[in-house]
């Protein structure tokens, strides 16, 4: 049994430490754009990470983007800010990913859809809350966590699913008494994050609806986005789509509204 | 994917969006072996988690089952769908579900032989006769009691009293039952519904080997739904007056209905009426006149050309015609057969009182015709478990038993395929009487093989 204080100590570890990140993020938090790229610039790891992530083709921009200003300018003050945290996540990505079949590349990818399409969601929704558009990265933070904390125990958790058809959420739970969203509020409670993301995250579980109107409604599109992004055959081999269970009852009413967002067909 | 197995079905459970490449990432062929050697009878894929699927998604399943289907010759499907699920199959393979369909895992488990409950009290519908009357079977042969409703307002009727029921069926399918190629309808007519543009292409499209095996077992109305045609050119003109004339060897009637000629020329209904082809404008001023219908559908003398010989692959596979036959036969009626005699010769019946008779043809990699005589009492009680209560009614015994010897078809047809040969089946076609079974038999030489269900003789024939 993993304990809940080598959790803790796993999630102690996420950053922000590197001073120059802390910086960046206070000041994208108080909506300086320039001096932040300023001092974000001094960060090249940062720099190139956001150059890569900018580029991807979700984005869908023609002409390949280099500058970190140009990057913050283009991404705005909230999204600006998720794709440091984003960063910050990518510096405890494993070097070598043992249960999920992951690389950089494809966690990256990950972090980008992820992104890209809770972006598209809170302007649907109109909120403009940009501790809301961070939140998404939580996701794939969790993700992370949970990788490192199931190969502390891969023979078990390899034991467990050859007896039965069980996900790895029941399984993280059964080993560690957290599950995948529990994980996510620890790293917000870490990350400072405001209590209704928190509440959003353990809501987008599907498991745990909140009584907060607007909270269970973002649960449900984070619920569903998961879900929506977790079918991509990328995503699917790598044995995330089964990681937790998809409650489709609580998504149903907000299904119609997500597939002429995506423009599912 | 792994699946999960119970009471021998193996159920995978995909979560999320299908589509083309999610569904291939999801499963593939290795997966459903590993679960056929675990001895599933049954495997099914829940659409309980999946919120989206297209047509791509869903192919990718179906072409592993048929693979599995034809290798191992279980049950493949879907389960665990609501209706608009449900609508959607419907919609994207239409006349062509070659795959089952079960709409919770509790209701496939009463279609599984690993399932060890018997007796569970069964209220089913589906609008499709055939499906009906399969379901009702299926259910039966497992040791359960089927009440089957013969309409949608009965079966809301019914379903009231849910705890009079164990299980309700509706919204499910079973797929193996074979294809559907026309509609049959009371009166021994073959609809065929055509539409758009007819042109040279209808030769490639009209299953002329179905329409020729439909004549050979004594179909003699055939009628063209014609109301969604626009307009037919020379091409099609002439296949269709070849068809009349080519009918006209059987003393069959061709009927074009709803044909409008706004954009057709004339001339081309005058061609076709002088090659024997009718028109009418309703399909009910067929439909519900009786005279008429009797008068186009009244067999007459088969045709002389039609007198082939039996052939050493056709007696080589007889046992496994009978066995379907008197397996389907034996579970419907609760009475064990025994086999009285067997001979190779034409048709012989001795006693023509109170029996009635049915036709199915095969067609494909071997063909023929089996021709079954009841004694009525022996149609009436295996009917029975079909209608749901005894009837007098000769003409809804010969409805039903029509979809009876449908089922004896396709168990026909899985066995074949159990030894690579492939065969479709026509609709079945069914007989008043004795005499007009032996209009389109008489001269046939076949396999004759008398049977006894308790005291009742009963007749198998096979021929070509």
């Amino acid at each position: 049994m993993i304990t809940k204080s080598q959790i803790d100590s796993f999630i102690e570890k996420i950053p922000p430490s590197p001073k120059i990140l802390k910086e960046t993020l206070s000041l994208l938090d108080q909506g300086d754009l320039v001096k932040a790229a300023k001092v974000g610039k001094e960060d090249s790891a940062l720099n190139a990470y956001l150059k890569e992530l900018i580029n991807k083709p979700i984005y869908g921009f023609r002409n390949e983007v280099n500058d970190i200003s140009q990057i913050f300018g283009i991404l705005g003050v909230s999204k600006s800010q998720e794709a440091t945290y984003n960063y910050m996540i990518s510096l405890l990505s494993p070097a070598k990913w043992k249960l999920f079949k992951l690389n950089k590349s494809s966690f990256y990818d990950l972090q980008a859809q992820f992104s890209a399409n809770w972006q598209k969601i809170t302007s649907h929704l109109n909120i403009n809350d940009k501790d809301l558009q961070s939140a998404v990265s939580l996701l794939p933070a969790s993700i992370i966590v949970s990788e490192a904390l199931f190969c502390e125990k891969i023979d078990d958790v390899k034991l467990l699913r050859s007896v039965d058809e069980i996900d790895l959420n029941t399984i993280l739970q059964r080993l560690c008494g957290m599950d995948l969203f529990d994980i996510c509020q620890r790293i917000a409670l870490k990350w400072e994050m405001s209590d209704s993301i928190a509440k959003i995250l353990q809501a987008a579980s599907g498991v745990k609806p909140s009584q907060d109107e607007t909270i269970n409604k973002l649960g449900k599109w984070m619920h569903l986005l998961l879900f929506y992004t977790l079918s991509q055959p990328a995503f699917i081999q790598a044995e995330l789509n089964d990681f937790i269970d998809f409650q489709v009852d609580y998504v149903n009413d907000i299904y119609d509204d997500f597939s002429n967002l995506m423009e599912i067909s | 994917m792994r699946a999960v197995i119970r009471d021998g079905i193996g159920v995978f459970h995909p979560q999320g969006f299908l589509d083309g490449a999610s569904s291939e990432s999801l499963l593939n062929i290795e997966d459903i072996d590993m679960t056929v050697k675990s001895n599933a009878s049954m495997i099914l894929v829940s659409l309980k988690k999946v919120i989206f699927f297209n047509r791509n998604g869903l192919d990718v399943f179906i072409k592993m089952f048929q693979k599995v289907r034809t290798a191992n010759h279980i049950v493949v499907g879907f389960c665990d769908y609501d209706k608009k699920k449900y609508d959607a199959f419907k919609k994207f393979y239409d006349n062509d579900l070659s795959f089952s369909l079960f709409k919770t895992q509790q209701i496939a488990s009463l279609f599984s032989s690993g399932f060890k409950e018997k007796n569970k009290n069964v209220l089913l519908y589906s609008e499709d006769k055939s499906q009906r009357a399969a379901l009702a079977i299926e259910l039966h042969d497992n040791g359960h009691n089927p009440i089957v409703a013969q309409s949608e307002e009965e079966f809301l009727q019914k379903a009231e009293a849910k705890d009079a029921y164990d299980v309700i069926i509706e919204n499910t399918f079973l797929g193996q039952m074979g294809q559907k190629v026309a509609t049959r309808v009371t009166g021994n007519a073959i609809i065929y519904t055509v539409a758009s543009f007819l042109d040279a292409e209808i030769g490639n499209t009209f299953n002329i080997a179905y329409h020729n095996n439909s004549l050979n077992v004594g179909f003699r109305l055939f009628i063209f739904d014609a109301y969604k045609v626009v307009s037919m050119n020379v091409h099609a003109l002439n296949f269709f007056s070849k068809l009349s004339t080519s009918a006209a060897e059987y003393n069959a009637t061709i009927c074009f209905v709803g044909m409008s000629f706004n954009k057709t020329p004339l001339s081309f209904k005058e061609t076709l009426e002088d090659s024997g082809m009718m028109f009418f404008d309703q399909m009910d001023d067929i439909l519900q006149n009786k005279e008429l219908l009797d008068e186009l559908g009244a067999s007459s003398a088969a045709s002389g050309k039609n007198k082939r010989s039996l052939n050493k692959v056709l007696v080589t596979e007889l046992p496994n015609f009978i066995d379907a036959t008197v397996a389907t036969i034996e579970m419907m009626t609760n009475s064990k057969a025994t086999k009285d005699a067997a001979k190779v010769d034409k048709i012989e019946i001795v006693d023509k009182n109170d029996k009635i008779a049915s036709s199915i043809g095969f067609y494909g990699d071997i063909d023929g015709m089996v021709m079954l005589v009841f004694p009525l009492d022996i149609a009436k009680k295996a009917c029975e478990l079909l209608i749901g209560e005894s009837t007098d009614d000769k003409e809804l015994i010969l409805d039903t038993l029509a979809e009876l010897v449908n089922i004896v078809g396709g168990k026909v047809k899985t066995l074949l395929a159990d030894e690579h040969i492939s065969v479709d089946i026509t609709l079945p076609r069914t007989y008043h009487d004795v005499d007009g079974l032996l209009e389109v038999a008489q001269e046939k030489k076949g396999v004759q093989v008398d049977l006894s269900f308790d005291n009742d003789k009963f007749l198998f024939f096979l021929t070509r």
